[in-house]
């Protein structure tokens, strides 16, 4: 499917220019593929109307499993399966329990995360995404429609938002 | 982020940057060869490796035995070097993740090779317990696994299983976050390269984009990242001073080990980061985004961290005092009395006496001072473990069995061998990655690039009060006019021309656009002081009398200006303005080398 | 924008009224405070004192930390936290009272004051030259008077910012850097010396090197709880329209951080003495585990559980109630946690002092059998805090531990005292309020700290 997605995009020299873009596309109802940006730009977001993130959800589940794995597997090993007495100590240490429950919290917490995200992104190690242009990493900001059965009208009309709205370039692209 | 930024504030990113200059400046070093400096430093740093290498061999291949420890000092040097590179490796993530909660900007700058610096010190670190126990080739019998040895666990009691627990989850943690971070860096030095070179980072950038989405999604995991990282950090050396408090020897069992600990780790990784940045701007050209700005940030972390580690060790000497325990009481008579004083010596002079010199700015702001002060601060740091580790068990409850420990060779040797290692591992690092994090600095350029930030700034943001969306628009306006006039067509353009275009812009001086500017805004100024004979004190004057811009001084008249000298009083009717308008001049056409040349002829602003 | 607090009448007799309670209740328990009614009292006196002072220092001390660290959106509400920091010289006046009884003696709080019991206990011969009325008195006025000096200097530069009005050099900031400097190295290793005298020394023979943080990290807390609760109080009335849900979400991070890491002291202290249970160390938090067991499990519920499961959530920061809410809570956890840290020592000293001998059970009590019986005792406290033997101790402990109220949970007249100072306090830091702009207009800061946005929450409040 990927193959003949055809997209028409502008790349702005400023964030500011694509702010102002985004803006007036959402006003004028054009329907967005996605913006591209060299580094996570302050208040595009709510412009786009994502959502917030829920990664932290992930996180707290991951966290929490982690707590439980470590406090009952300890619990376990030294009240059930071979107890054994350690300086004096009472078979159930919860203090002693403590430091390693807190490390695999913060472990299975993190790696669940990143690997959440990783995953939802589509993302990881060998995944070659198509790149629209190779500036976007650089310093050109993107802003990208879908062309997919578009009548030329409504591409040209598409094309004079783009240069209305200040892009310094306009591009075809089929990806 | 606010878009506001109080005029007080320096710049943090010098040189009048554009987003693709900094993209140019800091992917450009993986794309060159090697220069000699780097070339040299990785040869001794191999060498360094390869001699540690063959002792740690020697000392799985003779046992510990080779090593000068006994049956009263049982750890020495191995347990020293671990405790100081775990103390080091604590920087990284705390410029990562507590200067990221505190909203600190300046932590960009160094973020990324702080935290490649504390994988290859932990590294480093988990060296030394493998080879300490003796039979390295058992080490795994420190994991909980089922096992054929009966249901036999590992004591889960031990704090020096908790220290297992505590270096792998760090480690993991820190690579995450570290690898989380480069993978938009390593997108653009994709985007850049050809051929092979694309193939692998085509592999290592995870296929990023750069889509709004991902954006997001990355920020909010970097800073829940941050969030659970900064409890680890302090988790990770508290768990280390563990294996000494919860002990019942004199000298170990104190509880204000935890933070205190955590403290030193903290001082110690900020001295280290210093040492190699220091390093780093000046082989890398970095110093437009590593400024003196930064440099004084961590000093000033320095001199905090030196002065807490200072309060924890006056503490522990007076309640070792005020408990009244005569045991407390001889450890803490043997470290500053007893055969090893050197070292109590070494460790207050280096991490408390010495680092208050960095109460002179001017102290902060010399490399030279700071250069040399890191490398104090990281001897008297290892002064601190050793004088904590072996001192104390020299002198136990019973005097019949108290000796004395030297190191030998072999010992000495795995410790070079370990800087080896990290510093092998660190230079392929700046080898193979952005030793600056880009898109970060990219994204705070809008509010610390000396071109909207500082005293040079086009504008002061200072008194306007409207939304933050408005001033950067505003801002961002006749910057664009200024800088990337030539960008600003709307047709697309052929790919040479947007080299050339570049280049134009990489000549683009800070001088340069002010010029450039003067026709544009009203309320711009210039730095008056450029011009030889002129103060601020005078500077000020001036702009009040209605010169603000070199091109409005050179046009004065000299009566005018020096009507305003007389009517400020005394101190100022003495200075000549006689050269100011020709200098002005020169200034206002941009003429610097030739302003320079005058200026060196002149004497004090006078013929 | 209303810029200039004005302290109302009837604030002011709502306060004065509470302070009126607060009074009655104070001498109804000097009359009628049950059996060591004396000793409750001027424990709840130095209890009260205490807290309240602490809090204005450590206002004084994160004002420096706010000044050097360049932070910028504090700036909106700086003067709440200059305001806080003049209450130091109230505390400093009673103190003066707790320093003239140690050497008139007309209250018992500290055992070491007691001549002849430190002539008969060589651990406490071994501190006099630190547990001394002399000391105690000339080192809380030199460090409570220097903190006075600089809690003023900050106010009064902070002041000189609106006299000079626009200064592009910012020298009065720039002064307040300079003694903001000088503020961190000495108000961090004074404060030390101060809680040793005030409170550990409470407990005469026990020690611990973290104490003196970890009642730092108490204070600490209790000034962001206050700081929070005042703004929250000041925006309901139509002040401060400056300071945004932002401000307080940052805040409320900061309750949140310093709870957890008020909890990591805690445990760390804990944790070491339970690992290495050395008796003369255990004995501590043995007497309270066993005979003030809601002292000690609830510090932990009150200033760990609670704000830890409810400022987890982003949102829960961004609502007035909830966080207000958990402030309110979380203060008088840590008025709690300073009742735990006082009370079981002194009411030991009061057993010693009335009842001679008979009130000992594995503590102060019976010291002056000197050191032997130190060691014997600290072999039992030892037995009874791993939870096994010691029955001999345990008998002995249950004959003696019958319940004090006021000393083994706070009673109504301790909650009676406390609104009182807490009114005191109040009325001190809305006098100062009222001296001037709450708008410092001319900090260097203030147009980042107008502008101060939190980052990562949800769109829908963006906008």
């Amino acid at each position: 499917m990927k193959e003949n997605q055809e997209v028409l995009f502008g790349l702005y020299d400023d964030e500011t220019e694509l702010l102002e873009a985004v803006k007036q596309a959402k006003a004028e109802h054009l329907d967005i593929m996605d913006v591209y940006t060299p580094f996570p730009v302050h208040g595009l977001d709510p412009i786009l109307g994502l959502e917030e993130s829920r990664l932290h959800i992930a996180g707290f589940i991951f966290g929490a499993l982690g707590t439980l794995t470590a406090f009952l597997f300890m619990t376990w090993v030294f009240t059930r399966d071979w107890p054994v007495i350690f300086g004096g100590k009472p078979y159930w240490s919860v203090p002693a329990f403590i430091p390693i429950t807190f490390e695999l919290t913060v472990l299975f917490a993190a790696i669940g995360m990143v690997v959440t995200f990783y995953t939802i992104c589509g993302l990881g190690p060998g995944v070659t995404n198509p790149v629209l242009d190779e500036r976007i990493s650089d310093d050109k900001f993107c802003l990208a429609f879908q062309t997919n059965g578009a009548s030329n009208d409504s591409i040209n009309s598409l094309k004079g938002f783009l240069q209305r709205t200040g892009a310094s370039e306009v591009h075809q692209k089929v990806i | 982020m606010s878009a506001v930024v109080s005029p007080i504030r320096e710049p943090l990113i010098t040189g009048n940057k554009t987003y693709h200059q900094i993209t140019e400046d800091l992917c450009g070093p993986t794309e060159k060869a090697p220069n000699l400096a780097w070339i040299i430093a990785f040869i001794i740093s191999i060498a360094f490796l390869t001699f540690g290498v063959f002792c740690i061999a020697w000392t799985i291949w003779f046992g510990i035995g080779s090593w000068d420890l006994n049956r009263t000092i049982g750890w020495g040097w191995d347990i020293t070097n671990f405790v100081w590179w775990i103390g080091i490796g604590h920087a990284g993530t705390l410029i990562s993740a507590i200067l990221l909660l505190f909203r600190q900007k300046w932590r960009t700058g160094v973020n990324r090779a702080a935290e490649a610096m504390t994988i290859f010190a932990v590294l480093c670190a988990a060296l030394f317990p493998g080879i300490h126990v003796g039979r390295a080739w058992v080490v795994f019998y420190f994991f909980p696994y089922p096992n054929t040895r009966g249901p036999l666990w590992p004591n889960f009691n031990s704090p020096l299983l908790w220290d297992l627990f505590a270096i792998s989850t760090y480690f993991t943690v820190s690579l995450l976050f570290w690898y989380t971070g480069l993978v938009p860096d390593f997108a653009s030095v994709r985007d850049r390269a050809k051929g092979f070179r694309k193939k692998i980072y085509n592999f290592v950038s995870f296929g990023w984009t750069g889509s709004a989405k991902h954006w997001q999604r990355w920020e909010s995991l970097s800073l829940i990242l941050a969030g659970i990282a900064t409890p680890l950090v302090l988790s990770v050396h508290t768990i280390v001073s563990f294996d000494f408090a919860t002990s019942v020897i004199p000298g170990w069992h104190t509880t204000i080990f935890p933070p205190y600990f955590v403290a030193g780790a903290i001082f110690s990784g900020f001295a280290m980061v210093l040492t190699l940045m220091l390093i780093t701007r000046k082989i890398l050209n970095l110093e437009d985004y590593i400024t003196i700005a930064h440099i004084e940030s961590m000093n000033k972390i320095i001199l905090l961290t030196g002065t807490i580690v200072g309060v924890a060790y006056l503490t522990e000497l007076f309640i070792a005092w005020y408990s009244g325990y005569i045991y407390e009481q001889f450890a803490f008579y043997n470290r500053v009395f007893g055969p090893y004083w050197w070292s109590y010596v070494g460790m207050m002079s280096c991490n408390v006496l010495s680092p208050q010199i960095f109460w002179s700015k001017k102290m902060r702001r010399n490399i030279f001072v700071t250069f040399v002060m890191s490398i104090f601060i990281n001897i008297g740091m290892w002064f601190e473990r050793f004088v904590i580790i072996a001192t104390t068990l020299a002198r136990d409850y019973l005097p019949s069995s108290w000796s004395w420990y030297d190191p030998t060779w072999v010992e000495i040797g795995i410790y070079l061998g370990t800087m080896g290692i990290f510093f092998t591992l660190y230079l392929l690092f700046t080898r193979v990655a952005p030793v600056v994090a880009a898109a970060e600095v990219k994204s705070i350029l809008k509010t610390s690039g000396d071109q909207y930030a500082g005293k040079n700034a086009h504008s002061h943001g200072h008194g306007h009060g409207h939304g933050h969306h408005h001033e950067t628009t505003h801002k961002v306006e006749y910057d664009d006019t200024a800088d990337s006039a030539p960008l600003s067509a709307a047709t697309p353009m052929p790919e040479t021309k947007v080299e050339e275009v570049t280049e134009v812009v990489e000549e683009n001086t800070m001088e340069k656009v002010v010029e450039e500017s003067i026709g544009i805004i009203d309320d711009v100024e210039d730095d008056l002081k450029k011009i030889e004979g002129i103060g601020p004190k005078i500077e000020g004057l001036l702009k009040a009398g209605g010169f603000k811009t070199f091109a409005a001084l050179a046009g004065a008249d000299l009566d005018a200006i020096q009507k305003i000298l007389d009517d400020a009083g005394p101190r100022y009717r003495i200075h000549d303005p006689a050269t100011w308008s020709a200098q002005a001049k020169m200034a206002a056409e941009g003429r610097w080398e030739e302003l320079q040349k005058w200026q060196d002829e002149l004497d004090g602003g006078k013929e | 924008m209303n810029k200039q607090f004005t302290f109302e009448g009837k604030q002011k007799t709502t306060l004065i009224a509470l302070m009126v309670l607060g009074l009655v209740c104070m001498v109804l328990t000097w009359f009628a405070g049950g059996q060591f009614a004396h000793e409750r009292f001027w424990t709840n006196f130095l209890h009260n004192v205490a807290f309240f002072t602490g809090i204005s220092f450590l206002a004084v001390f994160v004002y420096a930390c706010k000044v050097l660290a360049y932070s910028g959106w504090h700036s909106a509400f700086k003067r709440v936290m200059e305001a806080i920091s003049m209450f130091l010289p109230y505390g400093l006046v009673f103190m003066l009272i707790i320093i003239a009884g140690n050497y008139l003696g007309f209250h018992h709080l500290y055992h070491w004051t007691d001549a002849a019991a430190v002539e008969a206990d060589p651990i406490l011969k071994g501190k006099a030259s630190f547990l001394n009325s002399n000391f105690y008195a000339i080192y809380t006025i030199l460090v409570v008077g220097m903190w006075i000096i600089f809690a003023y200097k900050f106010r009064s530069l902070s002041l000189q910012e609106d006299e000079d009005g626009e200064d592009d050099n910012f020298t009065a900031y720039r002064r307040m850097k300079k003694w903001a400097a000088w503020f961190l190295p000495l108000g961090g290793f004074t404060s030390a010396g101060i809680i040793w005298l005030w409170i550990m020394s409470i407990d005469a023979h026990w020690y611990s090197t973290m104490f003196a943080w970890y009642t730092t990290a108490s204070w600490l807390v209790s000034c962001v709880a206050i700081i929070i609760l005042l703004l929250i109080y000041l925006k309901s009335k139509g002040y401060y329209s400056f300071v945004t849900q932002e401000h307080l979400h940052d805040l409320g991070k900061y309750l949140f951080g310093f709870s957890v890491f008020w909890t990591y002291l805690w445990f760390s202290q804990y944790m070491l003495i339970w690992y290495a249970n050395v008796g003369e160390e255990t004995v501590y938090f043995q007497d309270r585990i066993r005979e003030f067991p809601v002292l000690f499990y609830g510090n932990l519920l009150i200033n760990f559980v609670l704000p830890f499961l409810v400022l987890m959530r982003n949102d829960t920061k961004r609502k007035f109630g909830t966080l207000g809410f958990v402030a309110v809570a979380v203060l008088f956890g840590h008025w709690f946690d300073f009742f735990n840290m006082i009370k079981p020592g002194s009411l030991k000293a009061a057993q010693h002092g009335h009842g001679g001998h008979d009130g000992g059970h594995g503590s102060e009590g019976g010291h002056d059998h000197h050191g032997e019986l130190l060691i014997q005792q600290g072999t039992e406290a030892k037995a009874q805090f791993m939870g096994g033997g010691g029955h001999e101790v345990a008998e002995h402990a249950a004959e003696a531990g019958s319940f004090f109220m006021g000393f083994d949970i706070p009673g109504l007249l301790e909650i009676g005292t406390f609104l009182g100072f807490g009114a005191l306090f109040l009325f001190v830091v809305l006098s100062a309020l009222a001296k001037a702009p709450l708008y410092p207009e001319f900090d260097p800061y203030i147009q980042e700290s107008l502008h101060h946005e939190v980052e990562q929450h949800a769109p829908a409040e963006h906008h």
